[in-house]
């Protein structure tokens, strides 16, 4: 009776990532065994935590701040290409995200993506607000120097991995793209251009550089299999 | 829909236009069912651009944002749409994200803030829990049993799929668990509750994890069984009525799990 009974409920059970204990493999595509910030694990924790921080929970922020402000941090870094610079922008977004929780909403995009978007466009609108913006229009090759920092705390040091991995499929999956869609993404995506400032320094027309920005972002999730 | 408009997906979603453009598309976007799902499909990409560049934060960064957050007053749940982290401005102090005016300052907290406290939403459940509890008809049960090794993409998919729709069920509440840094999701609308934490510690070995229900009359209904990860990370989910349940426990039991707890539970929360 009791057995009918547990036969008939509806159970789920996982375990993080696919360490062999017990032979549960449910770590995100393609992980090949590694955890990826994307692991089901983790999306549906960042998901849930802001859920609760869009309902004023100040402890369910602290944690949200532990998984997502090293990248936060990184992506201002990458666009800034200054650590004090970066340090108010990571400030900013994230009190930013904390301000907004309510306002997000499970099924217009993933919470990582979210979070990421607010931090992306801090940096953006910083970038492009300086006096230097217009110099780097003029040389946008310009090596940046202050990408590939060092773990600094030892619990972070499992993201660096992740960060590392990633970087590695980053750099495949834009080897995928043209050489047009990939200098055009890098363009936006890394230095803050707009669309406008895309097609000038391609010299492409307007419509091209929508376009490229457009069919290169479906490359890389066709290749990186992030959406469903 | 607006040929020239949607052109703007990979702009907008790579912030690659102007603020004018930025206003325009989101107002796009909330007439736009296809745009609003390519924009989420499309900001799965940039997260993965993003993620490639995490790097170790300054220590003071915490602080600062720790104690900006305690005074800042957060904005209202939007009353309907809300297509974006900021679709619509807030009523009072219109802001979009590039509105830079996050800290404290500038927006002493006016009115008590939104916050519910778990204890206090635990308490207008109760009422409703004896009620239910006095039912005799004691389980309700949906679904089919699903094995513990989930192995395809497509089963992930649904299972995160479903855990998002409880853990962000309107009703959801969160109660701590003490299995390392855990907590318990419970939505009674969802009729399910989601088990989930990290840094949990491992079980002696042969043994794994089990979820329990503990029942007014004593008994207690088996739950799924789980394992921490390596680094402690677990996840477990039980679609059940909770009529007649005052209390969830874990406890540890040999592997592929028991009818009944062989142990003392090794967290347990109370209804």
């Amino acid at each position: 009776m009791e057995d009918d009974v547990n036969a008939a409920r509806h159970l789920f059970a996982v375990s993080g990532s696919s360490d062999g204990e017990n032979g549960a493999n449910v770590g995100a595509s393609g992980a090949g065994g590694v955890i990826t910030p994307r692991s089901p694990v983790r999306a549906a924790l960042l998901s849930e935590l802001l859920t609760q921080v869009g309902r004023g929970s100040a402890p369910a922020f602290e944690r949200l701040y532990d998984q997502i402000s090293g990248t936060v941090y990184g992506v201002a870094l990458r666009v800034v290409r200054d650590p004090h610079l970066a340090e108010d922008i990571a400030q900013e977004a994230l009190v930013e995200v904390w301000r907004q929780a309510p306002r997000y909403r499970p099924d217009a995009g993933s919470a990582r993506s979210w979070i990421l978007t607010i931090a992306h466009r801090r940096a953006v609108d910083r970038v492009r607000s300086e006096q230097a913006h217009a110099d780097r229009l003029r040389n946008h090759g310009a090596p940046d120097a202050t990408h590939g920092e060092e773990a600094g705390e030892p619990d972070q040091v499992v993201d660096f991995l992740y960060a590392e991995w990633e970087a590695s499929r980053v750099r495949a999956g834009l080897a995928a793209l043209t050489a047009l869609q990939r200098e055009a993404i890098e363009l936006a995506y890394y230095q803050g251009y707009t669309h406008r400032e895309v097609s000038e320094a391609l010299n492409i027309p307007l419509g091209t550089a929508k376009a490229r920005l457009r069919d290169g972002l479906i490359k890389l999730r066709d290749v990186w299999e992030v959406a469903q | 829909m607006n040929a020239d408009v949607h052109a703007l997906i990979g702009p907008y979603v790579l912030s690659a236009l102007t603020t004018d453009e930025l206003a325009d598309f989101e107002e796009h976007l909330e007439t736009c069912a296809a745009c609003r799902e390519e924009v989420a499909s499309l900001r799965d990409v940039t997260a993965v651009l993003a993620e490639a560049e995490a790097a170790a934060p300054p220590v003071s960064l915490r602080t600062q944002v720790l104690s900006a957050v305690a005074v800042t007053q957060q904005v209202r749940p939007a009353p309907a749409s809300g297509v974006t982290p900021q679709a619509r401005p807030a009523p009072a102090p219109a802001s979009g994200i590039s509105d830079a005016q996050p800290l404290a300052a500038q927006n002493p907290p006016a009115e008590p803030p939104a916050v519910t406290n778990l204890s206090d939403r635990r308490r207008r459940r109760m009422p409703r829990l004896a009620l239910a509890a006095a039912s005799i008809l004691v389980l309700a049960l949906v679904g089919v049993g699903v094995g513990t090794a989930m192995k395809t993409r497509g089963e992930n998919l649904a299972f995160e799929h479903d855990v998002m729709m409880v853990t962000s069920a309107p009703d959801a509440h969160s109660m701590d668990l003490s299995l390392g840094n855990a907590h318990l999701v419970m939505s009674d609308k969802m009729d399910a509750v989601v088990a989930m934490g990290q840094d949990a510690p491992m079980p002696k070995v042969g043994m794994e994890y089990q979820l329990w229900l503990m029942m007014d009359d004593g008994k207690a209904m088996p739950g799924p069984t789980f394992m921490p990860s390596s680094d402690g990370e677990f996840m477990a989910m039980m679609h059940t009525s909770f009529d007649g349940v005052v209390a969830l426990a874990v406890t540890e039991e040999p592997h592929g799990g028991s009818v009944a707890p062989t142990g003392a539970p090794v967290a347990e929360v109370t209804l």
